[in-house]
């Protein structure tokens, strides 16, 4: 008896042992093994229409880059202070860990499914929409950078990946860009909805295809001539053709989904940025109607704090209501910008069938159309403004027209600058010479230690990580 | 110090050494009944007299009594006190026997089981459960701070915040570094449930440690295992060192004993850590505002026409949190926030711009605290019980500051058989917070009070305000028309309406069997549980500043969330234990196997985008659809077995080895299972090396590695979702690569010690040295961005830990009436990060961040330093001199921002405790000290730029105000030098060429100092520490009087805690100061003031 009681006792003690299934224990319940390409594709735009349109100090600094706004009390980003908020990792972190790599996984996703063979053009289709959105994204890295990792990179097998010059990276985004162009088919679907920009639509996405040729190779003009001319040459017919074309995000009112512009404007209750005199002054002196849709009127006037000095914020000009609506689209290419460029192309001499002067008026026309502003006419016939008149080179012209017309692109306004050295910027309070301004972003911090053997080598080979080191395309 | 001790101890002996005519002689020796040899200094006094004498070296006496003596009276320290009859002899011998508690010393040691201390072979340091619960407070942990070699508490000043504790350094590089609690064998949960925001120094709460949740009430004693050796039978999580807690039972008594205890104390501010203001310049940044300077106060705004007179009116640049703007003036009349809000008495008036006269040190209001315990135990031969309820309640020198605890613990054995004992025990802890302080950089007071303020704002007029409206009238509205807050609320308004609460129902249990098989042979089984379900409510009210707040962390203006987390753990242990003596030789033998299965639930939600209706804190509440919640299910198990082997010989040598083999469910099937053994020996070399001022010695060595799992989930890779979008599912490829080849990580431990006793174990001191390898860890590696992911789960990196360890104890004083007890605890750690991560082609990572901080610094861990290092811009320096930028007076910094500025941990550690008993009074203090350690002060990174303290205002060297605009002779050939009256101040350091710094640097705004302009290496404080932790003053009521008031025992006390900060190198702050326990030390931002408390605690026994 005393011995069967003390087995009872005992016996469960021993019984619990019994092993779970320690497999099972491993597996993560509540997120998923496998997503349709589709889900990482939505994202990935997101993610990238999110990397463009902020305006957050520690993300994208572009609007500040390109002068057309400024700081009110914390000035250190617009007095190019890369340093303390990481700013180059951050910018990393958004291109490779986020807009990349989920188009990255998306590609892989498509390429390993099988699907009926009616469905394969349409397969085919989502995979070179992949591709061109990839492309547009590496240009941006290349172009703040000068290099970057990119045939060794998005391979966590490889923790070391080595930097590519910039210069051959974009061979390889023409050879890229042009095997997807002449794989999309017109008379297949694609994405469909899951397509934030463009709806799915196949026709739009050769449009942009061509676009971002174009804009791909006026960027290189100056270091390439030839391919530049033979690329717009080619890509120009097929470009975009109206603001009906333009690549745009349509944020929606509500959080997470609104416009980042919105959270860094509106929601954080901040008022850390007015329009910078820079533009300002410059549209006041051309007297120039988009400022009611970029600006407030601070006093009767416009008016822009002075750029990389502390500005009283309720002292001058602000930033529009209207661009700081949550659904207020994100831009990532429009008519305007390509418009700009094809009359740059014109200037050097290329086919693109209209004159400079055709696509400059082009250009200011679809800016004023795009911000819904009326009076282009009387605009374009002003002295300072016609092309015949204005003053400087074309250089000056174009540069300081796109300028104004990529309003809110500050990278594009970024680029353009650095090709062209128009428009002249003001010097922030902490900066002494204008050559001091950078012409590029340095690598990110945390590559001297995680990735050092290459970052050195990547350093040798643009000479020096120095935001004063031009990127390869910056001749002038 | 010991010197001296010994010295004293002769002076007392010698002091009662009295010789006197006598009539009769009387001689004899005395004896040790330990050891059989003769002892020294044993004071013989024959009763009832002063006559007396000590014996000699051989410890022989001789003593001239009187006649009709009849009673001699033979005493030492250590030894009981014997009367011993004459009886007409003229020889007295006497065998002194020793008090048993000393020499037959037991520890409780890993599992449970309770050891000689003489037979170990690695470090055990206890602690007695009265050393930790006489001074009470929401964490018992921060009362053994100082009294554990080798044990680092870091005390933060959070009310009711967490406590790091690390036992030998860190040994994980991105895991959990905290020692394990285990109370009676049951591991207890020690969670720090703060989110991953809050501890990187974002805003949140510290919602404290769960192993907080033991009631001090409840301790018997604390065991603190320190090295592996100690610690192997644990298993996986015995790595970080183990604090091993026995709590009180019942014993066999007549009748139930009653004890009641109950203590009240105020805790208040500790000014010297809170800031000190200056006094002379009010709102604002500089001296741009005002654009037309010929009115003459450009730091003042002078655009508005407040009171509709048609004038343009002075105002404050409100919407500014920085006091760097106008110079006070009485006779300038200024429109102040007070001026813009109706209820206002001051509404459309101006003020004379002065400083104000209550500052946010006048936020602060007095703690409260009471706890009572009311505990009944007893029992007889078969059956003990204790039953006891502790009631805990405080409020906070915050307003609107609360905690409470109830805590209620059963434990029953019954023998059912002879041989067969069963145990079961309950603790049910219910605790609830209300109104913790935030902590972080933004959305937390305290970062406003040490950052971002402006020192003309008064306190109390913020309050009356607020309790007048209770509305969110700040003194920081965006503009005089435009009344929404710009940065900060009114800090009433957060207090009152943006509090969060908090709650922990746990249940800690077992039930346990005891059975002597056969004589010697033992059989043990135990399965013990710890479940507890927490809730995390945070509340924004409609009308609060824009903040990060919520899933997702956005910016909002309000919203509730709410974070619901459970856990289970359950323990099932299995035991044979066998003992047996073979002649000289001593064998124990045991067999054990552990099952053990953690679960972690977790839902965290909150509303999108705002509250729709004020004052509903729910989630239905919300503006747009709320976004995603986070949820997360984990659950770990792992099936251990054991067994160790022991031998003793000649009671003199010992050797013991132990052997564990781990199943991990956290690991790939194909490589989840490990083995890890230890070995440990010891010689009592005194048993052999007789010699009569030694009491003890003792030598010991060991060796043993441990093996640890990786954390759950970190094997198969899966996707993350977001919102959709418009109906579009959205998802993306997690930033962190998990990894299918994973192995156990190792920590591979060698520590030898000496202990030693001395004058009958009057003073001792136990050293111990260790070296600790800590390789293959389980880490998310930082790997370059270029990757498509920052992190990568790998097995690399090695660290080593190497310390000493030193515990003195010593009785320098010990009459009848009067004794002195020192006990020193003194511990350096030096910890290395050997190795990070190495690929194939020999690539070396060198630096793994833990944190990106605020203010640019990083924490990290970083080759060939210790792991915690600081990471910011330097100085330049210039032949090793700081250097100065010769155009502004501003000292250069460096380019990069990964330079190594400082490193968190300590040079070394120290408690002092002394203990002094008269008669029934007894006075103890403890005196705890850190050496060293850096720490990033961000509250003066900012609020050094914003020109709140003290040192920021003044007169510069030529005794002009340092605030004035500098002046040159002559502008145009600064070779003239500065006018008479010239402001500004110049910086300690060297020009580029190095001659000797000359040249002013402006200080009439932001980039005067800090933030703006200055290296980080400006603000990396030496945390160095002495503090007075503890003094208490007891008196026991006496016997007499006791009886009287039929108690069996009373007594009251006086207690303090965290009286007086001696000395500190960290202006402003307490250096213990932190967000939270955790990795991230070293940085600090809005942290809390300490606090100061002082207590009464009556304690009676029935």
């Amino acid at each position: 008896m005393r011995k069967i009681l003390l087995l009872v006792i005992v016996l469960p003690f021993v019984l619990l042992g019994c092993s779970d299934n320690f497999e099972d224990f491993n597996t993560d319940k509540k997120n998923p093994a496998s997503v349709p390409p589709e889900a990482l594709f939505s994202n990935a735009q997101k993610d990238l229409a999110d990397f463009f349109s902020n305006t957050n100090v520690n993300i994208n600094i572009y609007k500040l880059m390109a002068q057309y706004w400024t700081e009110t009390t914390y000035i250190d980003e617009a007095n190019y202070d890369l340093v303390n908020r990481n700013i180059s990792a951050n910018i990393f972190s958004n291109m490779y860990l986020r807009v990349l790599t989920d188009l990255k996984e998306a590609k892989r996703i498509l390429e390993n499914t099988e699907v009926l063979p009616a469905l394969e053009k349409e397969k085919q289709n989502k995979i070179q929409i992949v591709e061109l959105l990839s492309i547009y994204a590496w240009q941006h890295l290349v172009d703040i950078f000068g290099a970057v990792p990119y045939s060794e990179a998005l391979n966590p097998d490889n923790v070391y990946p080595k930097y590519d010059a910039g210069a051959d990276i974009y061979n390889d985004l023409f050879t890229r860009l042009d095997a997807a162009l002449s794989k999309l088919d017109r008379t297949a679907g694609s994405f469909g909805a899951a397509d934030l920009y463009y709806g799915g639509n196949v026709d739009a996405w050769i449009k942009f295809g061509n676009s971002l040729k174009v804009k791909m190779a006026i960027t290189i003009a100056d270091y390439d001539n030839t391919k530049a001319k033979s690329a717009i040459e080619a890509a120009y017919p097929n470009a975009f053709s109206s603001n009906d074309d333009n690549c745009l995000m349509p944020y929606l009112t509500t959080s997470p989904n609104y416009n980042p512009l919105y959270a860094d404007l509106i929601a954080s209750g901040r008022h850390d940025f007015v329009p910078a005199n820079t533009i300002v002054d410059v549209m006041n002196s051309l007297n120039d109607p988009r400022r009611a849709a970029y600006f407030t009127e601070y006093g009767g006037t416009y008016v822009g704090g002075t750029y990389g000095y502390s500005n009283s914020y309720s002292q001058y000009s602000h930033i529009a209501d209207p661009i700081q609506a949550p659904d207020f689209p994100g831009i990532l290419m429009t008519y305007s910008e390509i418009c700009f460029y094809l009359a740059e192309a014109a200037e050097r001499g290329y086919s693109v069938g209209m004159t400079a002067e055709q696509w400059y008026n082009e250009g200011i026309t679809a800016s004023f159309d795009f911000w819904n502003v009326s009076g282009v006419a009387a605009y374009l016939a002003q002295p300072d403004v016609a092309y015949s008149t204005a003053p400087g080179n074309w250089r000056q012209k174009i540069g300081i027209q796109s300028w104004i017309a990529n309003y809110l692109c500050g990278d594009v306004a970024y680029n353009n600058w650095r090709r062209l050295d128009y428009p002249i910027l003001n010097l922030p309070e902490f900066v002494d010479n204008y050559s001091d301004i950078p012409v590029r972003f340095t690598f990110p911090i945390n590559e001297q230690n995680l990735n050092k053997v290459n970052y050195d080598a990547a350093s040798t080979m643009i000479g020096g990580d120095a935001v004063q080191t031009k990127v390869f395309w910056d001749i002038y | 110090m010991k010197k001296l001790s010994v010295f004293l101890a002769g002076l007392l002996l010698a002091g009662i050494t009295l010789v006197q005519a006598q009539t009769v002689r009387i001689t004899g020796t005395v004896t040790s009944s330990e050891d059989g040899m003769p002892m020294p200094g044993v004071s013989v006094v024959v009763k009832g007299t002063t006559i007396g004498a000590t014996t000699n070296v051989d410890g022989k006496y001789e003593l001239a009594v009187p006649a009709n003596a009849q009673t001699l009276t033979f005493s030492f320290v250590g030894f009981k006190t014997q009367d011993v009859a004459i009886a007409g002899r003229s020889v007295v011998d006497v065998v002194m026997q020793s008090e048993a508690v000393e020499m037959k010393e037991v520890v409780v040691t890993a599992l449970g089981i309770t050891r000689e201390k003489k037979s170990l072979g690695y470090s055990v340091q206890e602690v007695k459960g009265d050393e930790v619960n006489q001074v009470k407070s929401s964490n018992f942990l921060t009362q053994l701070s100082g009294r554990v070699a080798g044990v680092q508490i870091k005390s933060n000043t959070n009310f009711g915040g967490s406590n790091n504790i690390l036992i030998r350094g860190a040994t994980s590089l991105t895991g959990n570094n905290q020692a394990l609690f285990v109370v009676d064998g049951v591991p207890i949960d020690n969670s720090i449930p703060n989110n991953s925001g809050q501890i990187s120094g974002r805003n949140g709460y510290d919602y404290g440690n769960a192993a907080s949740d033991i009631n001090p009430d409840d301790i018997e004693s604390i065991s603190v295992l320190k090295g592996a050796a100690a610690t192997a039978l644990y298993g996986s999580r015995a790595a970080n060192g183990v604090i091993l807690i026995t709590t009180k039972k019942g014993k066999a008594t007549k009748g139930p004993q009653v004890r009641f205890s109950s203590t009240y104390s105020i805790s208040s501010i500790d000014k010297s850590t809170f800031p000190e203001y200056q006094k002379e310049y009010g709102g604002g940044y500089g001296k741009y505002y005002y654009s037309d300077p010929a009115d003459g106060h450009p730091g003042l705004e002078y655009y508005a026409d407040v009171d509709g007179d048609g004038n343009i009116d002075f105002t404050v640049p409100f919407y500014e949190d920085a006091s760097r703007g106008e110079k006070f003036d009485p006779t300038l009349m200024v429109f102040q926030w007070d001026a813009l809000y109706p209820e206002s008495p001051n509404y459309l008036k101006a003020t004379p711009w002065i400083a104000a006269k209550n500052g946010p040190e006048t936020f602060f209001n007095n703690g409260i605290m009471n706890t009572h315990s009311i505990e009944v135990s007893g029992g007889d031969n078969n059956t003990t019980y204790r039953l006891n309820y502790t009631f805990f309640d405080q409020t906070g020198i915050m307003p609107n500051s609360h905690l409470n605890k109830n805590n209620i613990s059963f434990v029953g054995s019954h023998n059912i058989f002879k041989n067969f004992k069963v145990t079961s025990s309950a603790n049910y802890i219910k605790t609830s917070g209300k109104g913790r302080p935030s902590t972080g950089y933004s959305d937390n007071i305290l970062s406003s009070f040490r950052q971002w303020y402006q020192v003309n704002v008064d306190i109390q007029q913020q309050k009356d305000m607020y309790e007048l409206t209770h509305k969110n009238i700040t003194w920081n509205p965006v503009a005089y028309d435009d009344l929404a807050p710009a940065y900060w609320d009114n800090p009433y308004w957060v207090r009152y309406q943006n509090y969060e609460t908090d709650g922990r129902s746990r249940l800690i249990g077992y039930v346990q069997f005891d059975w002597e098989i056969l004589s010697g042979l033992k059989a043990m089984g135990r399965y013990a549980i710890d479940t507890y379900s927490e809730l995390q409510e945070e509340r924004k009210a409609v009308g609060s500043s824009s903040g990060e707040f919520g899933v997702g962390r956005p910016d909002v203006t309000s919203g509730y969330s709410r974070l619901n987390r459970d856990l289970t753990e359950t323990n099932v242990d299995f035991m044979l234990n066998y003992r047996k003596k073979f002649g000289l030789f001593d064998f124990s033998a045991l067999l054990g196997s552990n099952i053990r299965r953690n679960k972690v639930d977790y839902v965290y939600a909150s509303t999108n985008n705002g509250l729709s209706v004020p004052g509903v804190y729910a989630l239905s509440n919300t503006v747009d659809p709320m976004d995603l919640p986070q949820e997360s299910l984990t659950k770990i198990g792992i099936n251990g077995i054991f067994g160790s082997v022991s031998l003793g010989a000649l009671d003199t040598y010992f050797i013991e080895a132990t052997l564990r083999r781990d199943k991990s469910s956290t690991l790939p099937s194909s490589n989840n299972t490990y083995l890890y053994p230890s070995v440990s020996g010891s010689v009592l070399f005194s048993n052999i090396v007789k010699q009569d001022w030694l009491s003890m010695g003792k030598l010991r060595l060991n060796y043993a590695e441990v093996g640890s799992s990786a954390p759950a989930l970190s094997v198969k890779d899966v996707y993350l979702a977001n919102s959709p979008f418009s109906g579009n599912a959205m998802a993306t490829v997690p930033n962190t690569k998990l990894n299918s080849n994973l192995k156990p990580e190792r920590q591979k431990a060698l520590e030898a010690g000496l202990e030693m006793r001395f004058f009958n174990s009057r003073f001792g001191f136990d050293l111990a040295a260790y070296r600790n390898e800590n390789v293959d860890q389980l880490m998310p590696v930082s790997i370059s961005f270029a990757t498509g992911f920052s992190g990568k789960w790998v097995n690399a990196g090695k660290i080593e830990n190497k310390g000493i360890e030193l515990a003195l104890n010593g009785t320098p004083v010990r009459t009848q009436n009067f004794s002195w007890d020192i006990v020193l605890n003194w511990a350096k750690n030096e910890n290395k990060v050997v190795e990070l991560y190495t690929d194939e082609a020999g690539n070396k990572v060198t630096n793994l961040q833990l944190a990106g901080l605020q203010g640019g610094v990083s924490i990290n861990a970083t080759v060939g330093q210790p792991y915690g290092t600081i990471q910011g811009t330097d100085f330049v320096y210039t032949n090793g001199k700081k250097t100065v930028n010769p155009e502004n007076g501003r000292y250069y910094k460096s380019s990069a921002n990964n330079i190594v500025i400082g490193d968190v941990n300590p040079d070394w550690n120290a408690g002092l405790r002394n203990t002094l008993n008269y008669k029934n009074i007894s006075l103890s203090f403890l005196i705890d000290m850190q050496k060293g350690g850096d720490v990033f002060s961000l509250d003066l990174w900012y609020g050094m730029g914003t020109g709140l303290y003290k040192e920021t205002a003044g007169l510069n060297d030529l005794g002009n105000p340092k605030r004035d605009p500098i002046v040159w002779v002559d502008p145009t050939d600064h070779s003239k030098g500065y006018a008479p009256n010239s402001g500004g101040v110049i910086e300690d350091g060297v020009l580029p060429d190095g001659t000797s710094n000359w040249v002013r640097r402006n200080q009439e705004n932001y980039a005067a100092i800090g933030w703006a302009q200055d290296p980080n290496k400006r603000f990396v404080y030496d945390a160095s520490f002495i503090k007075l932790r503890e003094l208490t003053i007891s008196y026991r009521l006496p016997k007499a009087l006791v009886n009287k008031l039929s108690l069996a025992e009373a007594s009251i006390s006086l207690v303090g805690s965290n009286l007086w900060i001696i000395h500190k190198n960290l202006p402003y702050a307490d250096p213990e100061a932190s967000q939270a326990a955790g990795n991230i030390q070293g940085w600090q931002s809005g942290v809390m003031p300490a606090t100061r408390n002082f207590g009464v605690t009556l304690n009676l026994q029935f």
